[in-house]
């Protein structure tokens, strides 16, 4: 069998464009990047715990469901607010969170 | 500056000095009260002691405390609380008077009615568990806490073992490639075409590959797809869900590569699902997906063709033989001369260019073990592999003969024109607004001129051209009633 390599025929390698097809993206990180964002200010200015805390959750979720193209200064802005409200609903109400039920 | 013992024992002089003229006093008070008319000089002459000077002052003994009390409340502190000390005696000698009680009012203000029951037993409750300050209080902080470690534990885990899936699906498929492939690994960015060499990570769970510089084709991409092993959510989810990791692989071919036929095999599901949603499958593939037991695979697998010959000449035995030992394997296997991607949701109002369409083999394989994979298990996979650069060779030896490059001309003809049909109102509607603004736009030339002269002269010509067009379609309208006489 002869080579079937031809290197005369290379094509260089060019990133699927996504404007093409949107179906094809995971909008998952963007969501949750929203999701955390929302319940951070609501956290900070409802003084909620819970919002908070499951703000933290959100960033970490579309931290790790980001694709390595992304922004990291996106994700860490997310992952502070979060944390920064948790840290201030705790100083400004140093009760433990009470269960919903 | 007396100090407080010194205070004390002053105290205790003073006070024994005042107790026993007061205890006389009120010895003598009480007797004369018993006996009215006794004269009180007779009782007064016979107080020999050393306290007679006392005795003038004692006509009134129960005044004889407030006088002292204004004498002595100059004095200081602790001459009042003798005197407080030497009424309470009082209170204990002698049947309780209202006048002491009078005199302590303000001092002892409320005291009366504030008197607790001292016979109700005394209640301690328990500090309410909001108001504790233990660690046990916090326990939802301390939930949440663990489930950020154990969400970070699971992404580490998930992360690494993805890596090593990758890892162990290159190893073992590198040999072929690289004798396949004069580029193999490719990022885009490097300004020589170099082979890299390695995969490129997309994401924690998407894997990359390009391959390049081969006979029959432009390029391959490999997409390793395997499952977000590192996000807790989606293992939870697959828990209830079961789904397996992917290999998704995509040729590229050149123009004179492929003859021109639409072809897929692939599970049923797929199948159908595919019909409904690729642009190419489902304009030329209408039928329902067939069987596949008539060239010989296995039930699970169906068949989806434009032409009944590309179908003989796709399943020879080599590839029935391929498709039947690894059909647990094979999702999807899709060869097109028209493969333009999904169909693209337009939006309503936008005039619809067809598609661009490039010649593509894309295979679609399943990864052994449904989730739980190994690195072993990218071995198996290899086979596939092989099938791959047998199809690419395989499709470039195809060759319709010429009953079957007819029907396909036929059918992407009629393709075409269902798709100028179906845009033909919106064309017409895109024309029609284009017209209009050029008719508007003249109009507004029109007005704006200054020159009434030249106004005339535009409004006359442009009345013409009306004229002129009006007088083209009559003309048309006659030819075709004439036409169709």
């Amino acid at each position: 069998m002869s080579d079937p390599q031809r290197p005369n025929k290379i094509l260089r390698y060019k990133p699927p464009s996504t404007e093409n097809n949107p179906a094809l993206e995971d909008p998952t990180p963007d969501y949750m990047n929203l999701l955390g964002m929302i319940f951070s200010m609501c956290g900070l200015m409802l003084k909620l715990k819970w919002c908070a805390w499951i703000a933290v959750y959100c960033s970490f979720i579309s931290f790790a469901n980001s694709r390595s193209s992304e922004d990291t200064k996106q994700m860490m802005s997310s992952f502070m607010l979060s944390i920064s409200a948790v840290v201030m609903s705790y100083l400004q109400n140093p009760q433990p969170m009470s269960p919903p039920w | 500056m007396r100090t407080r013992f010194g205070r004390r024992r002053q105290t205790a002089a003073m006070q024994s000095l005042f107790l026993f003229p007061l205890l006389v006093l009120l010895l003598s008070g009480a007797s004369a009260r018993f006996d009215d008319f006794d004269e009180g000089d007779d009782l007064v002459e016979f107080d020999d002691n050393d306290f007679a000077e006392f005795e003038d002052v004692s006509e009134d003994p129960p005044t004889e405390p407030p006088a002292r009390t204004v004498t002595t409340e100059d004095d200081e502190d602790e001459a009042t609380v003798e005197v407080e000390d030497n009424q309470e005696d009082f209170e204990d000698s002698e049947t309780p008077d209202e006048d002491i009680y009078k005199y302590d009012a303000e001092e002892f203000e409320g005291f009366e009615k504030s008197n607790p029951s001292f016979n109700d037993p005394i209640n301690i409750l328990t500090v309410p568990s909001h108001l504790q300050n233990t660690w046990e209080s916090y326990y939802m902080e301390i939930l949440m806490v663990t489930g950020l470690l154990a969400y970070i534990m699971n992404y580490i885990i998930g992360k690494n073992k993805n890596s090593r899936l990758a890892q162990a699906w290159y190893n073992s498929h590198k040999e072929l490639l690289e004798s396949n492939f004069a580029l193999v690994g490719d990022d885009g960015t490097s300004k020589e075409a170099l082979s890299t060499g390695k995969l490129n990570q997309e994401n924690e769970h998407i894997y990359n590959l390009w391959c390049s510089g081969r006979v029959c084709c432009e390029g391959m991409l490999l997409q390793l797809k395997f499952l977000k092993r590192q996000d807790l959510l989606n293992v939870l989810a697959r828990m209830m869900k079961p789904a397996c990791d992917q290999v998704q692989i995509k040729v590229t071919l050149n123009d004179e590569d492929m003859d021109t036929f639409v072809f897929a095999v692939g599970t049923k599901k797929a199948m159908a699902r595919m019909q409904k949603e690729m642009q190419d499958l489902s304009e030329f593939c209408s039928d329902k997906p067939k069987s596949g037991a008539k060239y010989g695979l296995p039930e699970s697998l169906a068949i989806l063709s434009e032409l009944g010959e590309a179908t003989e000449g796709v399943m020879d035995n080599k590839m029935v033989h391929f498709l039947t030992n690894h059909a647990d394997k094979i999702e999807s296997i899709h060869f097109s001369d028209q493969f333009s991607g999904p169909k693209i949701m337009q939006e309503e109002g936008q005039p619809l260019k067809l598609p661009e369409t490039k010649k593509t083999l894309l295979f679609t394989f399943n990864v052994p073990g449904m989730g739980n994979t190994s690195p072993k298990d990218m071995e198996a996979l290899l086979p596939l592999m092989n099938m791959v650069i047998f199809s690419i060779d395989k499709v470039k030896k195809l060759h319709l003969n010429r009953e079957g490059k007819q029907k396909a001309e036929k059918n992407r003809a009629r393709v075409e024109e269902n798709f100028l049909k179906q845009t033909h109102g919106q064309r017409q509607e895109a024309a029609q607004s284009r017209r209009e603004e050029k008719k508007r736009a003249e109009k507004e030339r029109i007005m704006s001129e200054e020159d009434p002269e030249r106004q005339r002269r535009l409004e006359e010509a442009a009345q013409r051209r009306e004229q002129k067009k009006i007088e083209k379609k009559q003309m048309k309208m006659k030819q075709i009633k004439v036409k169709a006489m």
